[in-house]
């Protein structure tokens, strides 16, 4: 009755856009770089996507290139935090709020609406067995990051360069490339995450339509302490949050109450967590 | 240390002011004030939009009533466009500046910039449409709609239309005022099948006016227990909740301006805001010395009606253009709100 199909496919679909984008924030952290600028460069994908599919016809090539701007937006933070040593967390803001300014003006040059722009005819993602190839692109994604970071040469070097940039540098690895890297990959994660919400959960453009999305992926990397499998966990527990908090409602909660589920479920999660470890790491303190 | 420090701030600053550049290219406020010839009786009205009027029906509708009201009284009008929350300030200034008779100003975005202005200029007349200052002034009108009475109506439609006996509503936030939105369709859907089952749903979240893709999965629980028409009050939702609805083959209804053209075939009629009606009902009263008062407009002001009820019903690509029969029944409740026979409970009276 209250867990049905319904709230499983719910919450998949909500999860697709925030695992995507925790995918990239994790690689990220791995490699040393605290990134919250998720939200804004998944924002540009949103815009990128609406407006590539509108003009070509084609949800396709705004996938496409929803990537590709969202990669090049991610040069801000590359440049910014690599290159010139600037604070990640800093740039990371400013490159939300970037997001919301650019998209907003873009909106109205380039559409002359304001708000939202929608149209019957815009194209959107094709469904597969009642999700869109990007949901199922998200989850390959989650087993091709886990491996390539655990098994692989590049991620073993990768968060070398994240635990010890020096050493790294010593053994012949560059922190920069590396960085570089991680960067621009969850730039184009982000894309994705931006062109699944745009193309595929909905199928329109409107400001700032990634409402704390990207927020709630920085969270999901905290709390998946930047594993991959441990991210989708994260998100997955976020989007059925959000979606046993619609069917709240229905049951007469107050909306108030509900919106309140996926965080009161952040905390307990963290909680339970944080607890588990600090169990684990006690013994070995008694004894020293 | 110092050094990255130095350069960490550098880079702040330098991204901050690529932000502020690129919002300040928003900011260039647009006054293209269309002058009509001055007329004889010298009455001027100036009228300041909160965004572009561009396409937006709910603004179109303002212009036009401050031209009837300007070729009425043989005055002259301009309209003062903005496009942000500075270009709001400063075309207010300019308006002000300006001395018109009359300045109008539609959106709540304008209650604290007039309740500034009003107090520093005690001659200046000003006019809010669809909201008002917190405190009255003297020389500050008001003029507010009664949305509840043409939710009902839509309410009626919905109950009439309804194959399940379900209908529900995505509505913005759970307050008074949104609620406004809700409760009088669940209402009217019940004064004409009283077995109708009812449901609201709030889409809440951290941006509850912009998340569309949230607004759409609220739709998504009603339509998955068989509801299937939809009240859509969701601001920019609105679009989330008419793709839902789409694709279930549901019915939705929208809010503000003919929404109609966003999803034809599933958008049945919509509750608007005839702006023209208040600007120049507003007007009028101004001029006649009935200053500083709040008059609110509904069916019977002819400020809020359906678009099924308005001209032009039949090239409107609503849904409701098609069933004429639902449209004389929901005509007669019209008739009786109008009359006072029957009223509608307002969620925000207090």
């Amino acid at each position: 009755m209250f867990l049905d199909s319904d709230l499983l496919l719910s919450a998949l679909r909500a999860l697709t856009p925030i695992l995507l984008a925790a995918l990239g924030g994790a690689i990220c952290e791995r490699a040393g770089v605290f990134n919250i600028g998720l939200e804004g460069m998944m924002l540009m994908g949103c815009f990128t996507a609406v407006a590539t599919s509108w003009f070509t016809g084609s949800a396709w090539l705004g996938v496409l290139a929803a990537a590709l701007a969202a990669g090049a937006y991610s040069l801000i933070l590359a440049v910014g935090a690599v290159t010139l040593r600037g604070d990640a967390v800093v740039l990371g803001v400013a490159m939300n709020l970037l997001a919301v300014g650019l998209t907003g003006f873009l909106l109205r040059t380039v559409f002359g609406v304001q708000g939202t722009f929608d149209d019957p005819s815009l194209a959107g993602l094709p469904l597969v067995g009642g999700f869109t190839p990007l949901t199922y692109l998200s989850w390959a994604a989650v087993a091709v990051a886990a491996v390539l970071l655990s098994r692989h040469v590049w991620g073993l070097r990768l968060r070398g360069v994240g635990e010890a940039p020096d050493a790294a540098a010593t053994l012949g690895v560059s922190p920069v490339k590396y960085k570089y890297g991680a960067i621009l990959t969850s730039g184009v994660l982000c894309g994705l995450a931006g062109a699944q919400l745009a193309l595929g959960n909905v199928t329109l453009f409107t400001e700032n339509m990634t409402a704390g999305r990207g927020w709630i992926a920085v969270v999901a990397v905290m709390l998946g302490r930047a594993a991959p499998v441990g991210v989708l966990l994260a998100a997955l527990l976020f989007g059925l949050a959000e979606a046993a908090g619609f069917r709240l409602q229905g049951l007469g909660l107050p909306q108030q109450a509900t919106d309140a589920a996926p965080y009161v479920v952040t905390l307990g999660a963290l909680f339970l967590t944080t607890a588990r470890r600090r169990r684990r790491i006690r013994p070995s303190g008694a004894a020293s | 240390m110092p050094r990255r420090l130095r350069r960490s701030l550098q880079l702040a600053a330098t991204t901050a002011l690529v932000v502020t550049t690129a919002t300040a290219c928003n900011a260039a406020a647009k006054k293209d004030a269309s002058d009509s010839a001055s007329g004889g009786s010298g009455k001027s009205f100036t009228l300041v939009t909160p965004d572009a009027v561009g396409q937006n029906e709910f603004l179109k509708l303002a212009v036009s009533g401050i031209k009837d009201a300007a070729k009425q009284h043989d005055g002259s009008q301009k309209v003062y466009e903005s496009t942000d929350t500075a270009s709001q300030q400063q075309n207010v200034q300019a308006a002000v500046d300006a001395e018109p008779d009359v300045i109008v100003l539609v959106g709540f975005e304008f209650a604290d910039i007039v309740a500034q202005q009003a107090e520093k200029n005690p001659e200046q007349q000003f006019l809010i449409v669809d909201a008002c200052t917190t405190k009255t002034y003297k020389n500050v009108s008001c003029a507010v709609f009664r949305e509840h009475e043409g939710v009902f109506l839509a309410g009626a439609e919905a109950g009439l239309l309804s194959k399940s006996g379900k209908v529900g509503a995505v509505d913005v936030l759970d307050t008074p005022q949104f609620r406004r939105y809700s409760d009088p369709f669940a209402a009217g859907a019940k004064k004409v099948a009283a077995k109708t089952e009812t449901s609201t749903r709030f889409v809440g979240g951290q941006s509850p006016f912009d998340d569309s893709a949230r607004a759409k999965e609220q739709a998504n629980t009603l339509l998955s227990k068989g509801y299937d028409q939809i009240m859509a009050a969701a601001a920019a939702g609105n679009y989330g909740v008419f793709e839902a609805a789409k694709a279930k083959g549901a019915y939705a209804y929208g809010v503000d301006v003919n929404q109609c053209l966003s999803a034809p075939g599933t958008v049945v009629d919509n509750v608007i805001k005839r702006t023209d009606v208040a600007v120049e009902k507003g007007i009028e009263a101004v001029l006649t010395g009935k200053t500083g008062t709040t008059v609110s407009y509904g069916l019977k002001e002819g400020g809020i009606s359906l678009t099924g009820l308005e001209d032009g019903v039949d090239s409107s690509k609503c849904v409701i253009a098609e069933h004429k029969d639902v449209l004389k029944q929901v005509e007669a409740l019209r008739d009786q709100i109008v009359a006072g026979k029957l009223t509608v409970d307002d969620p925000a009276a207090s």
